[in-house]
């Protein structure tokens, strides 16, 4: 038995779903607990600590972006991860600026899910452990941001951004392999007090994905979430 | 839009009323006779009781009429005589008039209104029936599928089980397929309900469809051609995806023969025209007009059970483009293949 396996809390009311969730990861070495209630999920999440949250949201006893708002209050970094069905973007958008980490849509194949939770931990390694990033520079393929001296180069090809671009592509970097929502990125680069809207945001991320080389359906680097946000890729999601 | 209505019954009202005065006095000096004079009025008060909303517009003109008679057609002339038994007569016949014609006017847009409904209902009933028949065949492999695989589970051989398994879980994709589509009519149901559209990026949707599509069917390429400059179009994003992913994957069933999928998008005037074109076998000539509605104007379900080959995607791309206010049409190209094409409002 290896106790430094992951710890993974499923919170999902639906027996069945529950139950090849639990299969399914059990199978690919992780720790299962599971949880019906969005009360029992809190009450297991703060007892038994576990590394990554995969959430429902439709919750007999509370929505459970309930669950979001507690365990982000005490200010818990625990990667969470919404199940979430199908009826359009301004839940996702809701749960992702609660501080959920990334949303899968239902129904998921278990591949899907498996490629989520991978990516789930590993960028909660990062976060806790900067020095995973080495250097002062951010590679992800033939891309490589070098923060010391602001300069992106592809391929050792140096691609000239604006300075909005830069900090678009450096915020994302940052967060690689979660969605950061219009909403937040907006924050971010352009401070809380702006008006210009979502449109100023596509107009600079049009440019910078061109910059880019990316081409519609082929995304090395910036993965688009339509209606939702952006995301960086990660490397081995290729 | 109640007083828009009113203003342009009473405009109506007004110029027939006026008109049929000027060709009262013309056919007098024509004729040289009176008897004409009532009649017309009477067709006048009809022509308004038919034309208008209600019945107060048709009795105000039937009044008028009577007045402008009495006034101007019989003795005394260019003076009232209001209190004579020949007044109150034609006043009583014009008022009757107006009335029952008002009253036949309601009853026929009643009548009409009542027919719509029905013929929704009917589709409703249909689409109902049909989609009932057609979950039917893809749960009748899962359910027997995983019975047969828990019964014999000693007795089949390894892969004989991850044969079953494998088309339960085809059939599970194709149902997933179908329930996405039905959440997506539900949501432009009723007509009444107002999309919400948003400014999408051009660029953004093609590229969620093809990684979506991708996902689906790995193995057919998918040409691009997209204007190069930023295009934004209001829309509801995620039915507009629907129905791009539903065009290029009745191509990859439909389309026997296709090597080149080919997705365009050009903008002319105040419209973006999307057009999807393959070069397969082409649409046969008896399914070419009903391709958008096959699916809920087939009032019997095939007597084999075998699953519809109309599919119920086009019909939703039909539906979704109408309550986008665009057009969508479906032609075979000169060159073969067929082609499907869109268009939708740019930002204004």
């Amino acid at each position: 038995m290896n106790n430094n396996r992951y710890k993974i809390l499923v919170i999902e009311d639906e027996s069945n779903i529950r139950s090849f969730a639990k299969t399914i990861l059990e199978a690919n070495d992780y720790q299962v607990l599971t949880a019906d209630t969005c009360g029992s999920g809190i009450m297991m999440f703060s007892s038994h600590r576990p590394d990554l949250v995969l959430l429902d949201l439709g919750l007999p006893d509370k929505d459970g972006l309930e669950f979001i708002r507690t365990i982000r209050k005490q200010q818990e970094s625990t990667p969470v991860l919404v199940l979430s069905a199908r009826t359009g973007e301004t839940d996702k958008v809701e749960a992702l600026d609660l501080g959920a980490n990334d949303y899968i849509t239902k129904p998921f194949g278990t591949a899907e899910l498996m490629a989520r939770v991978r990516a789930a931990l590993r960028i909660s390694q990062y976060s806790s452990n900067p020095s995973l990033m080495p250097d002062g520079k951010f590679k992800l393929h033939d891309l490589v941001i070098d923060y010391d001296r602001r300069i992106i180069t592809i391929a050792g090809e140096e691609i000239k951004l604006t300075q909005t671009e830069y900090n678009i592509l450096v915020l994302l970097a940052r967060h690689t392999g979660k969605v950061l929502t219009y909403a937040t990125i907006i924050r971010e680069v352009w401070g809380p007090s702006d008006d210009g809207g979502v449109k100023k945001l596509q107009v600079n991320m049009a440019n910078l994905r061109k910059k880019l080389g990316e081409k519609p359906g082929d995304n090395r680097y910036i993965i688009n979430e339509l209606g939702v946000g952006y995301r960086m890729c990660e490397e081995s999601q290729e | 839009m109640k007083l828009q209505l009113n203003i342009k019954d009473a405009l109506f009202t007004i110029i027939t009323l006026l008109l049929l005065l000027f060709l009262n006095i013309w056919m007098q000096d024509i004729f040289d006779t009176k008897t004409l004079i009532p009649m017309i009025f009477v067709l006048g008060v009809f022509l308004i009781s038919l034309k208008t909303q209600g019945y107060f517009w048709g009795i105000t003109a039937s009044l008028l009429s009577v007045l402008a008679v009495n006034y101007a057609f019989t003795y005394p002339y260019y003076a009232f005589d209001l209190i004579s038994p020949e007044c109150v007569a034609s006043a009583l016949v014009m008022l009757i008039v107006a009335i029952l014609t008002g009253t036949l006017t309601t009853q026929i847009k009643k009548q009409e209104k009542m027919k719509a409904e029905t013929e929704k209902e009917r589709m409703r009933a249909n689409l109902l029936r049909a989609v009932s028949h057609d979950l039917r065949t893809p749960l009748t492999t899962i359910y027997g599928s995983s019975s047969a695989i828990m019964e014999n589970y000693d007795s089949l051989n390894k892969e004989q089980q991850l044969k079953l398994l494998g088309e339960m879980r085809q059939d599970s994709e194709w149902l997933i397929r179908m329930v996405e589509n039905l959440l997506s009519i539900t949501r432009i149901d009723g007509g009444n309900v107002q999309l919400t559209k948003r400014p999408t990026v051009l660029e953004e949707l093609i590229d969620a469809v093809l990684i979506k599509f991708r996902k689906r069917c790995p193995n057919q390429a998918v040409e691009v051609e997209i204007p190069e400059e930023f295009i934004s179009i209001p829309m509801d994003a995620m039915l507009i995806e629907q129905v791009l992913i539903n065009i290029l994957e009745n191509a990859v069933d439909h389309a026997t023969g296709m090597t080149e999928l080919k997705l365009s998008v050009t903008t002319k005037d105040t419209f973006a025209l999307f057009c999807i074109s393959d070069n397969g076998c082409g649409i046969s000539a008896d399914r070419i007009d009903k391709i958008f509605t096959g699916y809920l104007d087939r009032d019997t379900s095939p007597a084999d059970g075998s699953r519809n080959n109309m599919g119920i995607g086009l019909s939703v791309c039909a539906a979704i483009i109408k309550a986008h206010g665009g057009e969508i049409h479906a032609y075979n190209n000169s060159s073969g293949g067929a082609s499907f094409s869109f268009s939708l409002k740019l930002e204004p």
